[in-house]
C-alpha cells in the first residue's frame, strides 16, 4: 500500500512499486485528465508537477515518489501560474484537438512559476518536450507571453455565446 | 639442398614439440574456493543454476525475447566475421543431450567439442579452464534438467582462414593456457572467492582486458579498459583517475548489483545485460567478494584514458530545467535535440529526474571524448530488468540522423563532461552497423 499525496489530497492506493504514475493516476485513482501519448517520455502529454517539477508520469515509478506532492492538470487552476495560463489558454484559443493540452499546461504552469517573464529561448527550452499534433505552437508561445506580460499580441477568441443561447 | 631439408625437418619437429607442448591439458579436476551462493552443501540443481548465472552462460546462449532459454543463435559480429552461438540445451539431435560428463567438462575448460573441433575464443574458455570440474557438472546437470529445446545451430559466416577450427590450435598456442584456478594463500578467502567469481566464472576479463593484435588477452594490462562490438569496456583497475580505484566499497557493490552507482554511472550495452543476467542474482557476500577481488587489481591507465570531470562547469552552470554555461559558439543542433528530446528526464544540470539511472554527471560515458558508449545508447537506448522492474531508456537510432547523433553526442560531451567530444556522422554510422 503506496500513500500519495495528489492535488492536496492523500490517496491509499495498492498498487507495485514499478507501476508508472500515469497508471495509478488515471486508472486507480480516475484522473483522467493527464493522457498517455507515447509511453516512453518522448511527447509530453502525461506531464504532471511533483512538487512543482514538470516530469513525465508515463514513465515515472510510483514507488520512487515518496512523499513528494504531485500536481495534476484537474488541479493546476489552483496554483496562481497555472490560472494565469489557462485563462491566456482561453482568450487566445491556444487548443485545437486538445489531446496534448494537459502537458502543455503543465509545463508552461512549470514555466511560468520559475521564470514569470520568459524570453523565447526560455519557452523553447522548456515547452520543446511537448508535442502538439496540431501545430498549435505558435499560439502556444503566445498564450505564455501573454499569461506572463498581459499583453495582448495576437487574435484573441472571437466567437462568443450569442447572449440568451444555452450554454 | 640436403642440409636445407634437414633444416625443415628441425624446424618441424621443434615447431610440433612446442605446439604439443604450449597445448598440453591441465588434468587436475580443481578445486573452487567458497561460493557463498553455491555452497558444497547444497542440492547439485541449486549449485548449478547459481553457477550458470554467476558464468551468465544466458547472454550468449539465449536470444533476449525467444522464450528459447540455452537454445543459443546469438549473433557475435566480430571484425572477422560473424559467429553464432550454439544450442546447449539437453536435445539430443541439436543440443548436447549426447555429451558426457567428460565431453562438457572438456568443451568448457579446453574449448573442444565432442567431436574433436575446436571452438572459437568467442566461447570464454580461456576463463572457464579455471573452473573445477564439481562446478561444471553442476551446471551441466542444471541444463540438463530444463526443458530440451529442438533448434539446429546456425553456421557461423567467416571468411578463410577464420573458418579453418584446426588453426585455433596454434592460436591456443600462442594465448591459452589449460589451468585451473590457483588458490593465493596469502590472501584472504574473501579475495580467492572473488578471483575466482572474476577470473573463472563471470569472466570479466573478456570484454574488460585489453586485446593484442592476435586477439589475444594481453597479460600485464589486466582489466584495464576495451571496446567490443562497439561497446567500450571501462578501466576497473584500482587506478584511482581512470578506473574504480577512487569508488567506495558500497559503489562498486550498488554497480555490480544494481547496474547503478550515484554519482559513477549505469550500466547498459553489455554490461547492462551482465547486471541483468548474471550479477544481480549475486548474493551479498559474492558481490563483496568480487568488491575485494577488483580493489587489489593492480592500477593501470589503459588504452585512451578518460579523466572525469565530475563538476563539469556547463551543468554546473544550469539548473535541472534550464541551460547555461554553454559556450557561446555551443553546437545549436546538439543544444537543441538535448532539448527536445533528453532533458525532460536527464535534465540540464544532469541529475537525472525520474530514476537515478538518468544521471549523467561524472560518469565515464559523457566524459569519453569518443563518445563511445554516448553514441551507443542514443542509437539503442538501454534496458535492464531488475528484480521485477525495467529500467530503459528509448533508442532514437532511427529517429535521428547520422549527422544529428553526433551533434547530440558531441554536445552531451561538452556540456556534462566539459570536453571537445570527437563523434562523426561516420563513426556514427559505424556504430549502426554493431
Amino acid at each position: 500500500m503506496l500513500s500519495l499525496s495528489v492535488n492536496g489530497e492523500s490517496h491509499s492506493v495498492d498498487v507495485p512499486a514499478d507501476m508508472p504514475l500515469l497508471w495509478v493516476l488515471r486508472d486507480v485513482i480516475g484522473l483522467t485528465g493527464t493522457k498517455f501519448g507515447c509511453g516512453i517520455a518522448q511527447c509530453g502529454a502525461c506531464t504532471v508537477h511533483l512538487d512543482g517539477q514538470p516530469v513525465r508520469s508515463c514513465v515515472l515509478p510510483v514507488g520512487s515518489i515518496g512523499d513528494k506532492t504531485i500536481t495534476t492538470i484537474e488541479a493546476i487552476g489552483n496554483t496562481p501560474s497555472g490560472q494565469q495560463i489557462q485563462q491566456a489558454w482561453l482568450d487566445v484559443d491556444v487548443v485545437q484537438c486538445g489531446y496534448c493540452q494537459s502537458g502543455q499546461i503543465m509545463s508552461a504552469a512549470a514555466l511560468l512559476k520559475r521564470s514569470p517573464n520568459p524570453s523565447d529561448a526560455d519557452i523553447d527550452a522548456a515547452m520543446s518536450g511537448n508535442i502538439c499534433r496540431c501545430g498549435t505552437y505558435v499560439r502556444i508561445r503566445a498564450a505564455i507571453k501573454q499569461a506572463a506580460t498581459g499583453k495582448l499580441d495576437i487574435l484573441q477568441t472571437i466567437v462568443t455565446s450569442p447572449e440568451g443561447s444555452a450554454s | 639442398m640436403k642440409r636445407f631439408l634437414i633444416f625443415v625437418v628441425f624446424v618441424l619437429i621443434l615447431g610440433s614439440v612446442a605446439y604439443f607442448a604450449l597445448n598440453r591439458t591441465d588434468s587436475s579436476d580443481g578445486t573452487a574456493p567458497a561460493i557463498a551462493g553455491a555452497p558444497a552443501t547444497a542440492d547439485v540443481l541449486a549449485r548449478g543454476e547459481y553457477l550458470a548465472k554467476a558464468a551468465d552462460c544466458t547472454a550468449c546462449h539465449t536470444v533476449p525475447g525467444s522464450g528459447k532459454p540455452f537454445a543459443g543463435g546469438v549473433a557475435f559480429r566480430l571484425p572477422f566475421g560473424t559467429i553464432y552461438s550454439s544450442n546447449i540445451t539437453a536435445d539430443a539431435q541439436t543440443g548436447i543431450g549426447s555429451w558426457s560428463d567428460d565431453d562438457f567438462v572438456r568443451a568448457v575448460r579446453e574449448g573442444v567439442r565432442k567431436d574433436g573441433k575446436r571452438l572459437y575464443p568467442a566461447f570464454p574458455y580461456i576463463s572457464y579452464t579455471q573452473l573445477s570440474r564439481s562446478d561444471v557438472l553442476a551446471i551441466k546437470a542444471y541444463l540438463f534438467s530444463l526443458p530440451k529445446i529442438s533448434q539446429p545451430d546456425q553456421p557461423n559466416a567467416l571468411g578463410f582462414p577464420f573458418n579453418q577450427r584446426w588453426a585455433m590450435g596454434f592460436w591456443n598456442a600462442a594465448f591459452f593456457k589449460s589451468q585451473r584456478f590457483v588458490a593465493d594463500a596469502s590472501k584472504s578467502p574473501q579475495w580467492n572467492s572473488g578471483a575466482y567469481l572474476a577470473g573463472a566464472l563471470g569472466h570479466c576479463a573478456e570484454c574488460h582486458t585489453p586485446r593484442n593484435v592476435g586477439f589475444g588477452l594481453e597479460h600485464g594490462n589486466e582489466l584495464a579498459g576495451e571496446v567490443l562490438q562497439g561497446w567500450r569496456a571501462y578501466n576497473i583497475t584500482s587506478d584511482t583517475a581512470h578506473g574504480i580505484g577512487a569508488w567506495s566499497d558500497g559503489e562498486i557493490a550498488s554497480y555490480l548489483s544494481t547496474g547503478h552507482a550515484d554519482g559513477r554511472g549505469s550500466a547498459s550495452g553489455p554490461m547492462g545485460e551482465a547486471v541483468d543476467n548474471s550479477l544481480q542474482y549475486l548474493m551479498p557476500e559474492d558481490t563483496n567478494a568480487l568488491v575485494t577481488y577488483l580493489r587489489s587489481v593492480p592500477a593501470r591507465a589503459g588504452k585512451d584514458p578518460i579523466t572525469i570531470d565530475a563538476k563539469a562547469a556547463p551543468a554546473l552552470a544550469s539548473n535541472d530545467t534550464a541551460p547555461g554555461g554553454d559556450s557561446a559558439d555551443a553546437n545549436s543542433a546538439g543544444l537543441k535535440l538535448f532539448e527536445s528530446a533528453c532533458a525532460s528526464c536527464h535534465q540540464w544540470n544532469g541529475q537525472g529526474q525520474e530514476t537515478p539511472y538518468a544521471s549523467l554527471l561524472g560518469t565515464r560515458g559523457v566524459n569519453d571524448t569518443k563518445g563511445a558508449n554516448v553514441t551507443q545508447v542514443i542509437l539503442h537506448g538501454s534496458r535492464m530488468r531488475l528484480g521485477g522492474h525495467d529500467v530503459f531508456m528509448p533508442a532514437f537510432g532511427r529517429a535521428y540522423s547520422d549527422t544529428e547523433v553526433a551533434a547530440l553526442a558531441n554536445y552531451v560531451i561538452a556540456h556534462f563532461g566539459n570536453k571537445q567530444g570527437t563523434v562523426t556522422p561516420d563513426a556514427v554510422a559505424q556504430s549502426r552497423k554493431l
